[in-house]
């Protein structure tokens, strides 16, 4: 009863999502239309000094010698029909381009989700135990830091101590090109290669779930329930894992779901300083090469990811908390 | 004692530069992977219809010319061995080299030569469009010769046939299907010293050794691979590590190529840019007061400090300059320093003195008057340069507020709507000044909407015939004496004030040799390089 329940919720949510995603692409379509200058002009910047004639010839190529709205309705039937269109810019179709980024996107942000979601629980709830001990400040000292220092910054240092002084890990990049290593070699080089950039993109959210953590526990913990685990006769470690954890993952959880959707924009930063080769960066040169076929494409792709992230957060609600129903009784 | 120390001393030191002078050429040893840093990622590997920086870097190792250039522009044979240019100018006649193969093992013949240069060159290259708009037809007697029949003599022509500027492509391939949409432009075939084998996007191309490569032993390298890092920090860190082995074209910025100078395993080099000749200008809106008086546009020039800017903001890599024409072009007669100097101590005083002449005295703040000063989008050092113009523009009593947009709102602003009052840029005089320099200020090249040509609207018919009479002039010596004029006439006017050439700076892993060793630089094909 409950599954059923649960999976027609789910054929709803996708079926809502339908006219959002479209809403996002039509928005992001019309924002775009107001950026100065266009991909010819750039792409004939880039060429220094050519003649007339092959703007016009890249214009007309392009598409954009047609009005805005003609634009528009053809790029709305093409994404109905899930093609995503060409990039001028990189001779390629926009769909291989960003699936080729997709999985160094989703292997960072796996990684790191794991890295801040698992470590930010940990030192949250080691913190509330300890209570206002010297341990307690020590953890939410070093929370306050990480969650007040610039990303590229603790990259760079990162790459400085590890990398140049102590030669640890590599400088940047997914893999080692010199040696081009196959099989098992390879996915060992491309975990030697995650390590800098998972770091430097966790501690961030690390600190926030740490904080974040440390305070739903503690506040949970004086909760009405919890007094009468304890009147019952519970130990404060049963009470704590069995019960607190529970109720207090459910903020956690709603922050992980605004995570991936940070994830997929706010790495452009580490994906830039360690040369991984993530959608951030695509997204972040297509702009600047006034790509608008590419970005659009970026765009739409992440509006489906945070539309289905969301989704999945409410069915994990449902999960850790049974009180909470889905869809209509 | 101490003389036989010293005699001993002189001797060692003749003996290891004997060593050094006869070293290279016996010591060269294959294999070696070099790793090139290229900044931005090319958006394509179609370097015969993209001139992107960029692009060129990759896809020079791939494609080779009909020709190539030693350090004094002069010609050298390619897959052309040699070459005969009619009387009148208007028949090149190429004999081609026999025996060449393409990647794909198809041999390379008459036929791509005709094909590349009316099909593609002709038609789609940015530049080629007007480099060869005089080539009316390649004829193909055999398949080891190629006419060229123009219309009016193009000396200029012979400088555009590098690998970089037009690349020989085979016709099997790219005559199939629509060559402004092709699918080889990513994945191309050529008959270079390297071969393409991957390019994973955002992080790099690989190419690897062509072991059927014309020239005997060639090339060193078992392999080049191209990485593209976003971050200037991280490029340098890769250096510095050895993990990366050669950057150029300010991928590496000024400040950190004076702090990897002193490290043990870098090695800078300036030379390799000969054939590109980047001048700084500042850019007035001629047609605009009071940018529409010369007198303006001269106390301008006088009051940039060259040798400030030059020693500041590009950390010495640069050379003052007052004219359009690069003195790379020294060699070749078609530059000259006879033109008005502009960079003299007293610039300042001249230029208070010209703009009160123009009449624009000082106001009881002490300035003239106010404008907007655009700053060129292209990092750090054009953001100060912007910065100190508007510290020299104060001092003779211009208020200039400055103005940073992104590259592509820059680049409507001042070659499309023309909406601006000073701006700087700096224009490749690339390998001759038909290509690079014209553009800036013949009045052919008031276009609007096309970017890098003549922004400031100015145009003077003197100064057009001349250049005009130079573009067909096929004497070395009445062209340089025709430029010599147009110098004088464009320094005077000042419709642009140059202020100085740039010297980019090539980052270099002491371990690989010989990789910079064309005007070129990182546009040639490194066939030479080899690694220790």
């Amino acid at each position: 009863m409950r599954g059923r329940r649960l999976a027609r919720f789910i054929l709803i949510r996708l079926f809502q999502a339908v006219p959002v995603v479209l809403g996002v692409v039509v928005l992001n379509f019309l924002l775009l239309q107001l950026a100065p200058g266009d991909a010819a002009t750039v792409l004939a910047g880039e060429a220094g000094g050519a003649p007339p004639e092959y703007i016009e010839q890249l214009r007309a190529r392009f598409g954009l010698d047609k009005p805005v709205l003609v634009q528009l309705a053809l790029y709305l039937k093409n994404i109905l029909f899930l093609d995503l269109g060409y990039s001028f810019r990189n001779s390629a179709p926009v769909l291989g381009l960003i699936l080729d980024r997709l999985w160094p996107t989703l292997l960072l942000m796996g990684a790191t989700l794991v890295i801040s979601v698992g470590g930010g629980v940990l030192l949250g709830v080691a913190a509330a135990l300890w209570v206002r001990t010297w341990r307690d400040h020590l953890i939410s000292v070093a929370a306050v830091i990480a969650y007040a220092t610039p990303l590229f910054w603790v990259g760079l240092m990162l790459i400085l101590v590890f990398s140049i002084r102590l030669d640890w890990f590599p400088t940047s990049g997914m893999e080692d090109v010199v040696a081009f290593h196959e099989g098992w070699a390879r996915v060992v080089d491309i975990a030697h290669h995650l390590v800098l950039p998972t770091i430097t993109l966790s501690l961030f959210y690390l600190a926030l779930y740490t904080r974040l953590m440390r305070a739903t526990v503690l506040e949970q913990r004086g909760a009405e329930y919890a007094t009468t685990a304890r009147a019952k006769g519970l130990t404060e470690r049963a009470i704590t894992f069995r019960h607190v954890l529970r109720n207090a993952l459910l903020p956690i959880v709603t922050m992980a779901g605004v995570q991936v959707g940070a994830l997929l924009g706010g790495s452009i930063v580490v994906e830039t300083v360690f040369a991984w080769p993530g959608l951030g960066q695509l997204a972040f040169q297509s702009l600047f090469a006034r790509d608008f076929n590419l970005l659009l494409g970026i765009f739409f792709l992440s509006a489906c990811l945070v539309v289905l992230v969301n989704i999945l957060v409410d069915v994990v609600y449902v999960l850790l908390d049974p009180r909470i129903r889905v869809g209509d009784e | 004692m101490r003389l036989v120390k010293s005699l001993a001393l002189f001797a060692g030191l003749g003996l290891s530069a004997a060593a050094l002078l006869a070293g290279p050429a016996s010591a060269q040893k294959r294999g070696g992977t070099l790793v090139q840093i290229t900044q931005p990622e090319p958006p394509s590997l179609g370097s015969y219809i993209s001139t992107a920086n960029p692009v060129g870097q990759v896809a020079s190792k791939i494609y080779d010319g009909l020709l190539e250039y030693d350090f004094n522009l002069k010609p050298l044979p390619s897959l052309a061995e040699s070459w005969v240019v009619s009387e009148d100018g208007k028949t090149v006649t190429f004999k081609l080299r026999s025996g060449v193969k393409f990647h794909d093992g198809k041999p390379f013949t008459s036929a791509d030569v005709q094909f590349t240069f009316m099909e593609v060159l002709k038609k789609v290259h940015p530049r080629g469009i007007n480099t060869f708009s005089e080539v009316t037809a390649v004829d193909t007697p055999d398949p080891q010769t190629v006419v060229f029949r123009l219309n009016r003599p193009a000396p200029y022509m012979m400088a555009a046939l590098s690998g970089y500027e037009s690349p020989i492509l085979p016709k099997h391939v790219f005559s199939q299907g629509d060559i402004r949409t092709h699918q080889n432009a990513n994945t191309p075939i050529g008959t270079g010293p390297f071969k393409f084998v991957e390019w994973r996007r955002g992080e790099f191309v690989r190419l690897d050794r062509n072991a059927d490569y014309w020239k005997p032993g060639k090339p060193y390298l078992d392999r080049i691979v191209v990485r593209f890092i976003g971050d200037t920090g991280t490029r340098a860190a890769a250096l510095e590590k050895g993990e990366a082995h050669v950057a150029g074209f300010g991928a590496v910025p000024y400040n950190d190529v004076k702090k990897l100078e002193k490290l043990p395993n870098i090695r800078i080099e300036t030379k390799g840019y000969e054939m590109l000749s980047p001048v700084v200008e500042l850019m007035f809106n001629t047609k605009k007061p009071p940018f529409d008086n010369a007198k303006v546009r001269q106390a301008i020039s006088y009051a940039i400090d060259r040798k400030f800017v030059i020693d500041n903001i590009w950390f010495g890599f640069g050379k003052p300059t007052n004219g359009p024409i690069s003195s790379n072009f020294a060699p070749t007669g078609l530059y000259t320093a006879d033109v008005t100097n502009y960079n003299v101590p007293d610039g300042v005083e001249r230029a208070n003195k010209l703009l009160d002449e123009a009449g624009f005295p000082r106001k009881a703040d002490g300035t003239r008057f106010e404008i907007t000063h655009d700053i060129t989008p292209y990092g750090e050092e054009w953001r100060r340069f912007g910065e100190y113009t508007q510290q020299a523009l104060a001092k003779i009593g211009i208020k200039a507020s400055l103005r940073y947009e992104d590259v592509a709102t820059w680049l409507k602003r001042i070659y499309t709507d023309y909406d601006y009052d000073v701006s700087s840029n700096h224009l490749f005089n690339l390998a001759d000044p038909v290509l690079g320099v014209h553009r800036a200020f013949h009045s052919r090249f008031i276009r609007p909407g096309t970017v890098f040509v003549n922004g400031v609207r100015w145009s003077n018919p003197r100064a057009d015939e001349l250049m005009d009479r130079a573009t067909i002039e096929p004497d070395a010596k009445k062209r340089a004496e025709l430029y010599a004029e147009v110098q004088k006439i464009v320094v005077a006017e000042a419709p642009l004030a140059w202020t100085h050439e740039i010297s980019f700076a090539t980052v270099l892993d002491k371990r690989y040799r010989d990789v910079i060793v064309s005007p070129l630089g990182l546009f040639s094909s490194f066939d030479s390089a080899w690694r220790e």
